[in-house]
């Protein structure tokens, strides 16, 4: 594994005119990249949207809206729908045929307004949230069911709003880390990572190998600890105490060595444009690898525990199924999007990280079911281990990021954090930062929880909701 | 079953938490207010194996109406300031109100402010105040045995 040589990466931006834009887009696609994000920018007159698509170099596509106005590309790009949606309420864009265009972070009191119309024999409403009962985070669910069966979700989030990327706006792109890393604490590092990775895009701006191998550590010191508590978490959501236990004792002695290591138990403020606050020196990486030997030797042993017990495993098979063609349409990604043969894993195209050839991990049978999505849990926590102990043996004290290219306006950065690909794109003016766009991992699997949830049992949701353990904090931003 | 249960015995012989000060019990129910999702990670680890609360007569309970203290976290949000209000509303007396973490006391929060109404002060009385970015399991402990212990015994 090695850091790659220095690409120019930095989005290319082109603009297009409002009659061209679906066409743009579709070109865009029909050349083999994937979408990535959309947003929408504040300026005098009719607002500006631009939507990011994949490649070793982005392509930014920009479009001027008239009278406010942009044609929707939600029929092309499924993926986009929550990103026009939220461009329309904080943005004032209109998207012409997103209809009906429903409110997702601004909330109506109306219910007609956002909730999906249901008819047919006796379907009744179970409305839950947004405090919940268990230690959960605040969002409100309105289940549509006959009997047991749920044929619905109607998903509300938002309600921890807390308007971080404006605020981030005209703050000094040194400092405006700290809004993306507030968004979330479980996926800190890898947000944090891929906003000092924008900002270095834009400033052509080159990670040396020690500073590749540190950030990469570092993310892959996250993937451990969030991937233990999610396989808690889904033994909590079947009610099987001595696995949620088990493994939440593991997360803690993960979370342990990261304040060990960090001084933070989850890796705050690690991260930094052009350079590394973290590094090791040599007794800290000793002590790292040999803890982190035993963590997963501990690991294997209880995920086999968990294998032989058949009350378990029988609550998990076509439970919460996601197509593959589904997961394609909707854009997801990370360990979810691969249970179900969707094959994307950010880590394989992250030059910029010590990956080199890399390749994603795959369940047994990509059926797109909780199992899967469990599985996909032990699978990566063995990549990581591996890679955390092949990087514990390298120069782990940081170093720099050295010029190499041009500098330009607009940067952008995705990274494979714990629940799958998170993007930062950065616009600047001189040295302050004039528009920040926060795409998480967690933002694009959302819309498939619903999906997911179709004609299965309402008590196995909180089973599925955890086999995705979505954030909703950097969702709400 | 048998080393998941070996394992765990394991485990609390060796995380060994000390007792609290005396013996209580506390029924505790969280609202997130707007978070980062740290004070809810910390808060359920003091359920694990390592601290296991319930020991000493802490609960975290479903509702507000089995609650004698609201633990809130976060920002407090223009969304979700209804919601924590009807939280404490439904709660029977005597009641107690703690804020868990720097954003809930109000310390360097990041936001905009049309967005935010800010600390959980400016919402309800606050009797428990537990600081930290976000706080560790064991301060959280510590913040509420202090505040189960009656004044005349501290």
């Amino acid at each position: 594994m090695s850091v790659g040589t220095f690409t120019a990466d930095a989005p290319e931006l082109r603009t297009v005119a409002v009659a061209g834009w679906r066409d743009a887009v579709s070109e865009t696609l029909a050349s083999g990249r994937r979408f990535t994000s959309l947003h929408a920018l504040a300026e005098t007159g009719d607002a500006t949207v631009r939507a990011l698509f994949d490649g070793d170099q982005p392509l930014l596509l920009s479009c001027r809206s008239v009278h406010a106005t942009v044609p929707s590309i939600i029929d092309i790009v499924p993926a986009a729908t929550w990103d026009e949606r939220e461009a329309h309420d904080l943005y004032g864009v209109r998207f012409e045929g997103h209809t009906p265009l429903r409110p997702l972070v601004r909330h109506s009191p109306t219910l007609d307004d956002w909730v999906v119309p249901v008819h047919g024999h006796n379907p009744y409403d179970v409305a839950v949230g947004p405090i919940h009962a268990g230690v959960i985070e605040s969002g409100h669910f309105r289940f549509h069911l006959v009997g047991e069966r749920i044929l619905h979700l109607d998903l509300r989030l938002f309600y921890k709003h807390r308007g971080l990327e404006k605020a981030a706006e005209g703050v000094n792109d040194r400092e405006a880390i700290h809004f993306v890393g507030r968004a979330c604490a479980a996926d800190h590092v890898a947000h944090t990572l891929a906003y000092a990775q924008a900002i270095e895009s834009a400033r052509g701006l080159w990670p040396s190998a020690g500073l590749s191998d540190t950030r990469t550590f570092l993310v892959e010191l996250e993937r451990v600890w969030n991937h233990l508590n999610d396989v808690a978490a889904m033994c909590a959501g079947i009610g099987f105490a001595a696995g949620n236990m088990a493994f939440a004792a593991l997360k803690e002695r993960a979370q342990r060595l990261n304040d060990d290591l960090a001084g933070h138990r989850f890796l705050f403020d690690t991260v930094a444009v052009g350079e590394s606050p973290f590094h090791l020196d040599r007794s800290d990486r000793d002590r790292a690898r040999a803890i982190l030997r035993e963590l997963r030797a501990d690991t294997a042993m209880l995920w086999r525990e968990l294998l032989f017990n058949s009350s378990f495993q029988a609550r998990l098979g076509d439970v919460g199924v996601v197509d593959k063609s589904v997961a394609v349409q909707l854009g997801m990604v990370g360990p979810a999007a691969r249970a179900s043969g969707h094959a994307v894993d950010a880590r394989e195209a992250s030059p910029r990280l010590s990956y080199g050839a890399f390749q994603g991990a795959h369940p047994r049978e990509r059926t797109g079911d909780v199992r899967a999505r469990l599985e996909m849990r032990a699978l990566e926590l063995d990549d990581s281990f591996t890679i955390l102990d092949d990087l514990a043996a390298r120069d782990l004290s940081g170093g720099p990021a050295h010029a190499h290219g041009s500098s330009s306006a607009i940067g952008a950065s995705t990274v494979e954090s714990a629940r799958g690909a998170s993007t930062c794109i950065v616009e600047l003016a001189g040295e302050n930062v004039q528009r920040l766009r926060l795409r998480t991992s967690s933002y694009a699997n959302w819309p498939a929880v619903p999906t997911a949830l179709v004609g299965n049992l309402l008590p196995d949701f909180p089973l599925i909701n955890k086999s995705f353990e979505l954030c909703y904090a950097c969702v709400d931003r | 079953m048998f080393v998941l249960l070996k394992k765990l015995q394991q485990i609390r012989a060796d995380a060994a938490t000390g007792a609290p000060p005396r013996r209580t019990s506390l029924a505790l129910r969280h609202v997130d207010a707007g978070s980062c999702n740290g004070c809810e990670h910390e808060l359920q680890n003091v359920s694990s194996p390592y601290y296991d609360l319930a020991r000493f007569g802490l609960s975290l309970v479903a509702s507000p109406r089995h609650a004698d203290v609201l633990l809130i976290t976060g920002p407090v949000t223009t969304r979700m300031v209804e919601p924590l209000k009807r939280a404490y509303e439904a709660m029977p007396e005597p009641r107690l109100v703690a804020a868990l973490g720097n954003c809930a006391l109000g310390c360097n929060v990041l936001g905009q402010s049309s967005e935010l109404v800010g600390s959980v002060e400016r919402v309800l009385p606050v009797d428990i105040r537990i600081p930290g970015c976000p706080p560790a399991p064991a301060a959280i402990a510590a913040a509420i045995f202090g505040a189960a212990a009656p004044s005349s015994d501290a």
